[in-house]
This record gives C-alpha cells, sequence and structure tokens, in this order.
C-alpha cells in the first residue's frame, strides 16, 4: 500500500491536476499550487545532489581510495562555497534594511562568494566547455568518413554549413548577383535553404515523433500502466 | 606517408586548433557580416513592439555558453533600452542571474544611466523548477516570484506592479543554452496565449536545430550561434550608436562580430582535417589492397 | 538535473585510456607493467592548498579593508580584482593542460569545479527559492526579521501554511535517499515529480510539437510573391479587370524557389516519419520514402554539425581572449 498504491496515486493525481487545470480555469489555481510545490521541490534536489556528493567524496576518503585527496579538494571547495552562501560572508548591506542579517547581497564581486563565481567558478566552467573545441576536431578527424550517399551527404552539408557561416562564404560565391538566376549557387543561398527548409523539416520531423512517445509515456505513467518507477524503491 | 597520418598523435589537432584560434584573435582578424533574414526578424520584432513596451528577458544560460550568448544578450538588452521598453529580468538557469547582473552592469547602466530600478528595470532572478516556472508564470507571476531577487516586494516596485501573467509582456526574449531554454518558453509560454506576445530567442549552435521548426510561426526572431549575434550586433549598432561612448559600445556590442574573425580560420582546419581523415583513409586502404 | 553536471561527468569520467600518453591497446604481456591509476601527488596538493589558503587570506584582508571605508579601498579593490584574474587564469590553463595528458594539477582544479558548483546549486535553491516560497510561507515571520523584510504578507496565512507542509514533507522524503534504509519513503516525492512533469509535458507536446508542427507542415505548395504586379514584374501596380491580364499576372509573380521550398517541407517530414513509422517494413513505396528520409536526416544532421563546430569554436574564442586580454594585457 504505502509502497505501490500512495505513490501511484500521487503521480495520477498531480498529472491529472495539471490537465484538467488547462482545461478547466476553475482548477487552475490548483495546477498552480501543484507547480508551486514542484519547483520548491526542485530546489530540495541540489540539496540532495550536494548530500549525494558528500556522502560519495566521505567514502572516498575514509577508506582511502585511490585519488582521495582530490576528493578532500572537493569537499573544501564545497564547504568554503557553502559556507560563503549560506551564512552570506561579507555581503553587501540591503540598502533599506541594512540591519536585517539576511538581507543582503551576497552575488557581488564585493563577497567571498560573488568573488568565487566571478574568478574561479565561472572561468573553470566556461574552459571546460571550451575544451569540446578541441575534441570536436579530433573527432572530425577520425570519424568522419565518406563511405557512402548517406555520409557524403552529410559531409557536403557540413562543409557548406562550415563555408556559408564564415567569410569564406562570401569571398568564394559573394560575386554571383543575387538577383540572377544563378543566385542558388550562392554559399548564404544554400545554407538558408538548407537550415529553413531541408533542416527544419528533418527537425519537424523529429519533433514530431518525440511528441507522440512524451504523450505515451506520459499517459502510461499516469494511467498505471508504466510502474517502472516503483523499483526505484 | 599518408596512410601513417590515420594514427597522428590527437595533440597535434590539438594544436592545430588552438593556433587556429589564437592566431586570429592575436591578428585581430574581423569581416564584414551581412546580417541574414533570421537576424532581421528578430531586430525587427523588438522593433515592431510599442515603444516603452514591458517585456521579459529570461537569462537560460551559464558562463559555459557565455562565449555565443552573451554578446546576444549584451545586443537584445541595448536594443530594448534604446526603444525605451521597460525590462524585466529573471533567469531559468542558477547561473543566469549573474549574467544578467554582469548586462545589466556592462551595458544597460552603462549606455542608459537614466534607467532606474524598479521604474524601467527590474531583476527578478532565479527560481527552481525548469519549465515549470514558465508554466506557473503563464498564468501566475506573483505565486512564482513574490518578490524581486533583491527581497522587494512586486507590488513596491512600478514596472512590474500590476504584472499578473506572461500575457502582460509585450516580447518575451531567451537567451537559451539548452534545457530549459527557448524551447520550454515557446511550449508553455507561447502556446498558452500566442496572440498576446512575441517570442524571440538567442541560442546556441548546438541548440538551433531543436528550435528551427518553431520559427518563425512559434518564434518570430532568432539568432543563430555567434555570426547570428555578429550580424545582430550589426543591425543594432547602426541603428542606435552611442554619440557619449561609441568606442565602448563597438566594444561592447562588438564581441560577436571579434569572434567571427576565428570562425574563418579554425572552419577551414575543420574541413581539412575532415579531407585529410578520408584522404589517410583511402590511402590505407590502398596500402591494405596493395599488400 | 542540470545541464552542467552531466557535461562535468562527462568530462571527468575520461579513462585514463583516452588520453593521448596511454598505451592504444595493453597486451597481457604489457599487463603488469601498465601504468596504475594515477595516484595523487601530497606535494603538489599541499602547495594547491597552500596557495588557495594564501589567496583566500589576502581576499579576506582585501574585503575587510574595503568594508572599513578606508582610503585603500579602491587599491584593494583593484588587488582583489588583481588576484582573481590570475587565479582565473591559472584555472583557465589547469584545464586546458589535460589536452596534453592527465595530470594533477588538472584534477585539482577538477575537483574545485565539482565541489563549487554543487554548493553553487544548493546556496542559489536555498536563497532564490527554498527561503521565499517555502520557509515564506511556513514562517513568513522569522523570513520577514531575517532574510526578506518586504516579503509580502498573504492575505490566508494559516492556509498558506498548511499547504507549504505538503512540499515540506515531499522533501524530507526526497531528502531520504541519502538514507541507505528506506527507499520507498523517496518514491513519494519521486512520483509527485514524475507525475507533474507528465502532466504538464503531455499537454505541451501535443500543443506545441505536434498540432502547432503539423499546422506548420500543411502550407500551400505552390507560393506567390506577395506583391502581384500586374502586366508582369516592374511594371507597376496597376490593377485592372481583365482576366486574361490578371492571369499573366499571377504566373508571373510565383515564387519559384518558394514553391520548390515548400514542397521539399512537406516532402522532408512526410518521408522522415516514414522512416520513423516501424509498424511497416520498408519495402516498395515505403522503403523508398523511408529512404529518402533518411537522406534528409542525413542534411539535417550535417547542418546541425556545421553550427555545432561554430558554437565550440566561439567558447574557446572566448577563454582565449580572456587569457589574452585580460590576464596578459594584450589589447
Amino acid at each position: 500500500m504505502l509502497q505501490r498504491t500512495v505513490p501511484m496515486a500521487i503521480l495520477s493525481l498531480s498529472g491529472l491536476i495539471l490537465m484538467l487545470a488547462y482545461f478547466s480555469p476553475m482548477t487552475t489555481s490548483w495546477g498552480e499550487t501543484v507547480l508551486d510545490w514542484f519547483n520548491i521541490l526542485a530546489a530540495v534536489a541540489f540539496v540532495l545532489g550536494a548530500g549525494n556528493l558528500l556522502a560519495v567524496n566521505l567514502e572516498k576518503i575514509s577508506s582511502r581510495r585511490a585519488g582521495w585527496a582530490y576528493a578532500a579538494i572537493t569537499l573544501i571547495a564545497f564547504f568554503l562555497m557553502l559556507g560563503f552562501g549560506l551564512l552570506k560572508v561579507g555581503a553587501v548591506p540591503n540598502a533599506e534594511h541594512p540591519t536585517v542579517a539576511f538581507a543582503g547581497g551576497y552575488e557581488t564581486a564585493a563577497s567571498p562568494f560573488g568573488w568565487t563565481y566571478e574568478y574561479i567558478f565561472s572561468p573553470l566552467t566556461a574552459t571546460m566547455f571550451a575544451m569540446l573545441a578541441f575534441y570536436v576536431a579530433s573527432a572530425a578527424f577520425r570519424a568522419f568518413r565518406a563511405k557512402n550517399i548517406e555520409s557524403i551527404l552529410l559531409l557536403g552539408t557540413a562543409f557548406i554549413i562550415l563555408l556559408a557561416q564564415t567569410a569564406a562564404g562570401m569571398f568564394l560565391t559573394g560575386w554571383i548577383p543575387e538577383e540572377s538566376a544563378f543566385a542558388f549557387l550562392r554559399l548564404d543561398w544554400m545554407k538558408v535553404a538548407i537550415t529553413e527548409h531541408i533542416q527544419t523539416a528533418g527537425m519537424r520531423a523529429i519533433t514530431i515523433g518525440i511528441a507522440l512517445g512524451v504523450v505515451a509515456t506520459s499517459l502510461r505513467l499516469i494511467l498505471g500502466i508504466d510502474k517502472s518507477y516503483l523499483s526505484k524503491s | 606517408m599518408l596512410a601513417r597520418l590515420g594514427g597522428i598523435d590527437r595533440r597535434w589537432i590539438f594544436l592545430a586548433m588552438g593556433l587556429s584560434i589564437a592566431v586570429p584573435i592575436l591578428l585581430k582578424l574581423r569581416f564584414p557580416e551581412v546580417p541574414g533574414p533570421m537576424a532581421k526578424a528578430t531586430f525587427n520584432a523588438i522593433e515592431s513592439v510599442p515603444e516603452g513596451s514591458r517585456v521579459l528577458l529570461s537569462f537560460d544560460y551559464d558562463p559555459g555558453s557565455a562565449g555565443e550568448l552573451q554578446p546576444m544578450a549584451n545586443a537584445i538588452v541595448h536594443h530594448c533600452a534604446a526603444r525605451g521598453h521597460k525590462i524585466v529580468f529573471m533567469a531559468l538557469w542558477p547561473l543566469g542571474k549573474q549574467m544578467a547582473e554582469g548586462t545589466i552592469k556592462d551595458v544597460l547602466l552603462e549606455f542608459h544611466p537614466t534607467y532606474t530600478y524598479g521604474k524601467d528595470y527590474v531583476q527578478l532572478g532565479y527560481k527552481a523548477g525548469n519549465e515549470a516556472v514558465v508554466k506557473l508564470m503563464a498564468t501566475n507571476v506573483p505565486q512564482q516570484y513574490s518578490t524581486d531577487a533583491a527581497g522587494a516586494a512586486l507590488a513596491s516596485l512600478p514596472i512590474v506592479a500590476d504584472l499578473a501573467k506572461l500575457a502582460d509582456f509585450k516580447l518575451i526574449a531567451s537567451l537559451s543554452a539548452g534545457y530549459p531554454g527557448a524551447k520550454e518558453w515557446v511550449q508553455y509560454a507561447n502556446s498558452a496565449d500566442p496572440e498576446a506576445f512575441k517570442v524571440i530567442s538567442g541560442s546556441t549552435g548546438v541548440q538551433v536545430s531543436q528550435l528551427l521548426p518553431y520559427y518563425p510561426a512559434q518564434m518570430e526572431g532568432m539568432l543563430v550561434a555567434v555570426k547570428g549575434a555578429a550580424e545582430y550586433e550589426m543591425l543594432v549598432t547602426a541603428k542606435y550608436p552611442s554619440s557619449e561612448k561609441p568606442a565602448l559600445l563597438a566594444e561592447r556590442l562588438g564581441q560577436g562580430r571579434v569572434r567571427m574573425g576565428p570562425q574563418l580560420v579554425a572552419h577551414l582546419l575543420m574541413i581539412g582535417l575532415i579531407i585529410l581523415g578520408n584522404v589517410a583513409m583511402v590511402a590505407g586502404r590502398a596500402r591494405g589492397g596493395a599488400r | 538535473m542540470n545541464p552542467h553536471q552531466k557535461s562535468h561527468e562527462q568530462t571527468s569520467s575520461l579513462p585514463p585510456s583516452a588520453t593521448p600518453s596511454a598505451p592504444p591497446s595493453a597486451t597481457p604481456a604489457a599487463t603488469p607493467s601498465a601504468p596504475t591509476p594515477a595516484r595523487p601527488n601530497h606535494r603538489f596538493l599541499w602547495i594547491s592548498l597552500s596557495v588557495l589558503g594564501a589567496s583566500l587570506t589576502v581576499l579576506g584582508t582585501a574585503m575587510a579593508a574595503q568594508q572599513q571605508g578606508t582610503d585603500v579601498a579602491l587599491a584593494t579593490v583593484a588587488l582583489s580584482k588583481s588576484i582573481g584574474t590570475w587565479c582565473a587564469a591559472l584555472l583557465t590553463i589547469g584545464i586546458l593542460t589535460f589536452l596534453y595528458r592527465d595530470n594533477p594539477f588538472y584534477k585539482v582544479c577538477e575537483s574545485i569545479l565539482i565541489g563549487v558548483s554543487a554548493a553553487y546549486w544548493m546556496v542559489n535553491g536555498f536563497w532564490s527559492t527554498l527561503v521565499p516560497n517555502l520557509f515564506g510561507k511556513l514562517m513568513p515571520g522569522v523570513v520577514r526579521d531575517v532574510a526578506i523584510p518586504s516579503l509580502p504578507v498573504s492575505a490566508t496565512p494559516g492556509f498558506d501554511m498548511a499547504l507549504a507542509f505538503v512540499p515540506l514533507l515531499l522533501g524530507l522524503m526526497l531528502l531520504w535517499r541519502l538514507s541507505p534504509k528506506g527507499g520507498w519513503i523517496s518514491v513519494w516525492p519521486l512520483a509527485f515529480i514524475i507525475g507533474t512533469t507528465a502532466g504538464i509535458r503531455l499537454v505541451a507536446s501535443i500543443e506545441a510539437d505536434l498540432l502547432a508542427q503539423a499546422s506548420a507542415t500543411i502550407r500551400p505548395l505552390v507560393v506567390f510573391k506577395e506583391t502581384v504586379l500586374v502586366g508582369g514584374i516592374g511594371a507597376g501596380s496597376t490593377t485592372t479587370s481583365d482576366p486574361s491580364v490578371a492571369m499573366a499576372a499571377s504566373v508571373q509573380a510565383l515564387d519559384f524557389w518558394g514553391t520548390v521550398g515548400a514542397v521539399t517541407g512537406v516532402v522532408g517530414v512526410l518521408s522522415v516519419l516514414t522512416y520513423f513509422f516501424f509498424s511497416l517494413e520498408h519495402k516498395g513505396a515505403v522503403g523508398k520514402s523511408a529512404r529518402l528520409g533518411v537522406w534528409f536526416l542525413m542534411i539535417t544532421f550535417g547542418s546541425a554539425f556545421g553550427l555545432t563546430v561554430m558554437g565550440r569554436i566561439t567558447l574557446l574564442a572566448q577563454r582565449l581572449e580572456f587569457l589574452f586580454k585580460d590576464w596578459m594585457g594584450i589589447s
């Protein structure tokens, strides 16, 4: 009962309320309440994520597993940032309410939390993503092979887009007059034709396919046909 | 020799990629941009909204995508302010609020010093919940945001005092790096009230494919990757230059065009690498066949 | 949960064999001498921690001086910025060193990133959502006194408080996942999260992705230019009642490429959908249509690849701009 029936009822009820809220204005406020709760749980999920991080890293340190020292660094960084933020260390006092302890702004670079964001978190996360430029180059060299008509189409399109997106497009074909009968040979023309007609059509079909999948899965869940989530217990 | 090329240490490829981007930056390579239809549509969407309208800018990205989206954010904020729009900032990503704060400081207050907090712009900040935030705002903004990011009640801020639902905006722009982002704004905001406001987006190159089906029926304008940013920058700075700080405006609203410089060399390198990889494959096969 | 988390995991989970320095394939004979998993270099670790500690001390001193409003305030702001720029540059380089090979410097940077980002999200979730939306309803007086003095006064505080107990309870049950026992307890909030997501996505998918996309596909296949010029292009906009002239004019205004684009769009959507349709065997006309669908998909992916490359390059350009301009001062 507690392990199966109640969660299934919770799932169906929350799903049905939101569907009902869409069709009946009288129940809109019910849907809003459910969404409000959902958003609070989304914030709790951040706490859960942090708790998981703690558990994993503490276990690593206590069992002296390989790389435990890095786990220690992770935890030091975590607790420092957490302390700066939760306690609003060095926060800029609220202009209207300077005496209220936790009303200040803690995210400006003048506070340790904001400083750590600006000069530690931000560059680290940005560089992590920037690394992908190197890997995409390496992958292009190793994986893109013109083996059949499908891969030739993929490569040909990639070449057109890569050229048309830069000044190379204008250098190579910019001399063809836009109003002439041969304008379709311009790379910028081809790029617009590919993205706005062919790529849009392909993505539209994928979107429709995904939507059908989402609808089917949602209905299976709300109607209690799909119970796979219960196995998480 | 060509056959052995396939086994090249990938660090040489990394070095080539690094140089292809670093050298054009150091040489300050810049090329003229011709605004494309999507950049023009985005520009026109903001132009077509009556002057002084209330607009919502959602910063749905973080420093990991700032290279692509910050130039768009800068240009959109300058454009909206030049049109006298009342700007409401918010974020669906935890770090989005910081990105919005940076844009307010570097662009809005720098080039539009008369903009007053609470009267001309407001920062609502971040809320957890992804698309549920949009869905709740569609019908009840005060339930989601009882105060602004600094803790002031919405009723005390003239720009949002009467804000009840998303339909009270004339335009919503999402600077989107993925989930949640522009797709969710179309799905949950635009669908709720398609006629009430226009939706536009600035998106990363990776996300463009996902958003294309929505353009132009559900999303009136769309800035596609850094090229879209560069084109839009040109349109905005041409119509709304700064008489007091032209050099600073050229810098802050020129980032997209600066980042288009390395694109040429790096894209040519990518094409070269793909061709080389294929040549190495063919040569390897020929060598194998000869044996 | 967050796109970031995913990408960090992807990056950090690169096996040692993925690094360039690792042998391409370890033979059984080579196994005993194969490098063991990277052991932390403790000397390096202590140096890193000392540098971090020293930086924070200097930063703290600088901020304390700044808050005292002394004459050195401006200088301390500049110092704080300089230290920050150096930190940011070293961390940027630290991450980039992974391109050469896995190393302790990179691992330290990665560890800091994981710790800082988890704390950042938690702090942000706490102050932006939990305090105003949950605690603001459970104990509005306390929240007003301590954190949000301007928190609006509810017309029905008792009702709000009663309702707020539901997410509080569900939240505590969700945190129960951290406990090794009673796993079923966290299934209740999970069921709520799944149910809510299903409820909103069901409607949104039908509306924005199914009906709207079908509507965008069903468009006239023959496209005419917006302005119909009577008497041919360039002849002006004079209207006429003569039907033969009007017919000639409309033929002149046919948008050839627009028509091709419209037909391509419809054919593309239908053929790709045929490819996704697995209830019918892909033979004959269905097979041909599915094949065409694959071609459309290949062009779609090729274009997406080109745009992705552009994005990646931009991100790297931004980091190099930072190193050259903000750190090295090359303007």
